[in-house]
């Protein structure tokens, strides 16, 4: 299996504190990997950092993404090479429509990679089967992106975007926070349903209970920005029984 | 003089193909300030219960070359339950340097309706200044939208009073600025009896060196109880070098009424930003889209399919730094 992305002695910073203090990881296609760790170890910044939000300095290391230095692209070039960062706390537009939003995503992704813009018919048509795959109401396409959505419908917009982009490198930022089991089951198929050999996840979560849904290859743990255990999904429930302290303390 | 005295076909050079007419609109051209150059200002009248069939479009048009400056007036006197829509439009067919200045009366007699729609897109040498002078009788309804893309510096002074029992007058306003361009709004609104309701909403992008006054005033005259009367004022600077001032003032002299107003001055938000070049939207494309968005909220206000979906092609070209010319003009109006 070749491998889709490898992050080498990351470190990365807001201000003067550093928060990324020497992260490895490398990811392979057809991979899912989940990212846990108690609060403030640094799980959402390391999504944040790949997405390319500038709020981070990336102060040492290096991320290669499919054979490409990923910290030297924009945003939007890191979407357009196959990223998506499905966002803990979904951010509201008002005024943009869903559908022009992922219309004007969907056909600038299309046009970097050298495709003709789809038409309206065949977009609505797309809209249509993708919002099915998380169970999303049509009546969502017309309203401003995320406007006056419940914190499930939100997250169930993140994956309906996703499946409209399906990248080859999808990060969920606790994507299961404020899910009810219900919504927990729609987001997580979602996600099932887009598994391909071609492309990787990573999911970060608090919880073991996403991982019963999404089954992961291989689980981090995160704390004080480095990597202190790398283990199969049993040591989810591990986690689950004891928390973190014993790996804390075994790390130290 | 009433509508249907108007001259509607225009005889003009043809270069100046103003813009293939809207399907719900007839023409007017107001050549130097007055019809077809005739010598006589505008005078519009429609009487008592007459309803307009189709949009009147007045395209006020200077011809002269050179320097000289222009003034004008004109008024709109609609009789008791009458109703009609209106769109005044300048342009200019050189690109001199000049002033216009335009005073503008519009009377809403008891139970009548009037839309307008004010649409000032001209070159950045041509300054203009209007006076309107509004009064709305009983149970009238004014909805007035002026959209300022181009012009050098750009004055809007707006009086309206209302001075019967349930008057509307709801007043949009949208303006853009770039380079060294100016665009003020001076709004006084007075509430003169009770009952009557208000609601104002102006915005503003300021780009470049662009500079914007809103300075807007709502007074309820003593024992002018149950009036509501609102009014919001938002700029958005887009560059490190535009300026916006705001002056929202109230003045109350009553004490049942429903009233508020609220000011803001900011920047495009930087979360939505990077929210949508997460999704693959270029940033350039991703701040069209955000100051659409905050365009919108005034371009929805115009109650025309036709009229609005135009605007909206000529709001977005203008943000999109292209001519925001119309359609099949051969000018370069900006």
């Amino acid at each position: 299996m070749n491998t889709l992305l490898q992050i080498e002695n990351l470190h990365a910073s807001v201000g003067e504190k550093e928060i990324l203090r020497g992260i490895n990881l490398e990811i392979k296609a057809g991979e899912v990997h989940a990212i846990m760790g108690p609060n403030g170890s640094g799980k959402s910044t390391l999504s944040a950092v790949l997405a390319g939000r500038d709020t981070f300095t990336v102060t040492e290391g290096s991320v290669t993404y499919d054979g490409r230095d990923l910290l030297s692209l924009t945003p939007e070039a890191r979407a357009w090479a196959g990223i998506f960062l499905g966002f803990q706390y979904p951010v509201e537009i008002p005024g943009v429509s869903n559908v022009n939003f992922m219309k004007a995503a969907v056909n600038e992704q299309r046009k970097q990679r050298g495709l003709e813009p789809l038409g309206a018919a065949q977009f609505l048509k797309l809209m249509r089967e993708k919002m099915a795959y998380v169970e999303m109401d049509s009546s969502f396409s017309g309203r401003g992106v995320n406007v006056g959505f419940s914190g499930g419908e939100k997250k169930r917009n993140e994956i309906f975007q996703m499946a409209m982009l399906e990248p080859r490198l999808a990060i969920l930022d606790e994507t299961d926070s404020g899910l009810d089991v219900d919504a927990l089951r729609i987001v997580a198929s979602g996600v099932n349903k887009l598994k391909r050999p071609d492309n990787a996840f990573i999911v970060i979560t608090h919880y073991q209970r996403l991982l019963d849904y999404i089954v992961p290859d291989v689980i981090h743990v995160l704390y004080k920005g480095r990597i202190i255990k790398t283990a199969g999904k049993e040591l989810a429930l591990e986690i689950e029984k004891k928390g973190y302290d014993w790996l804390i303390h075994e790390s130290e | 003089m009433k509508a249907n005295n108007l001259i509607f076909a225009p005889a003009l050079k043809q270069e100046f193909r103003c813009r293939v007419p809207l399907k719900d609109a007839r023409q007017v051209f107001l050549v130097n300030g007055t019809v077809q150059g005739a010598g006589a200002p505008l005078a519009f009248r429609l009487e008592e219960g007459e309803q307009l069939p189709q949009m009147l479009q007045l395209i006020a048009i200077r011809s002269a070359e050179g320097p000289q400056d222009l003034s004008f007036s004109e008024s709109f006197h609609f009789s008791r339950g009458s109703a009609g829509r209106i769109i005044l439009c300048a342009h200019t067919f050189s690109l001199d340097p000049f002033k216009t200045v335009e005073h503008t009366k519009i009377t809403l007699e008891e139970d009548a309706h009037a839309e307008f729609v004010v649409m000032q897109n001209e070159h950045n040498q041509a300054d203009h200044e209007t006076f309107y002078e509004i009064t709305l009788a009983a149970g009238a309804t004014l909805d007035m939208v002026f959209l300022s893309l181009h012009g050098g510096i750009i004055r809007n002074h707006i009086e309206a009073r209302l001075q019967g029992e349930h008057a509307s007058c709801n007043l949009s306003g949208l303006y853009l600025t770039d380079g060294d361009q100016r665009m003020d709004y001076d709004i006084r609104l007075t509430h003169e009896i009770p009952g009557c309701h208000s609601n104002q909403i102006f915005k503003g992008i300021l780009d470049d060196r662009g500079l914007a006054h809103f300075d807007g005033l709502i007074r309820v005259v003593p024992d002018a109880q149950k009036t509501e009367a609102y009014q919001a004022n938002h700029n958005l600077l887009v560059s490190d070098t535009a300026k916006a001032y705001t002056r929202p003032q109230l003045e109350i002299y009553a004490d049942d009424v429903k009233c508020s107003h609220g000011a803001t001055i900011g920047r495009l938000n930087p979360d939505e930003l990077f929210y949508m070049r997460t999704r693959g939207i270029p940033v350039t494309e991703a701040r069209v889209l955000q100051q659409m968005a905050f365009c919108n909220e005034v371009v929805d206000k115009i109650t025309s399919p036709e009229l609005r979906e135009r605007m909206q092609v000529l709001v977005e070209k203008r943000l999109r730094g292209e001519f925001s010319r119309c359609q099949n003009c051969s000018k370069n109006c900006c």
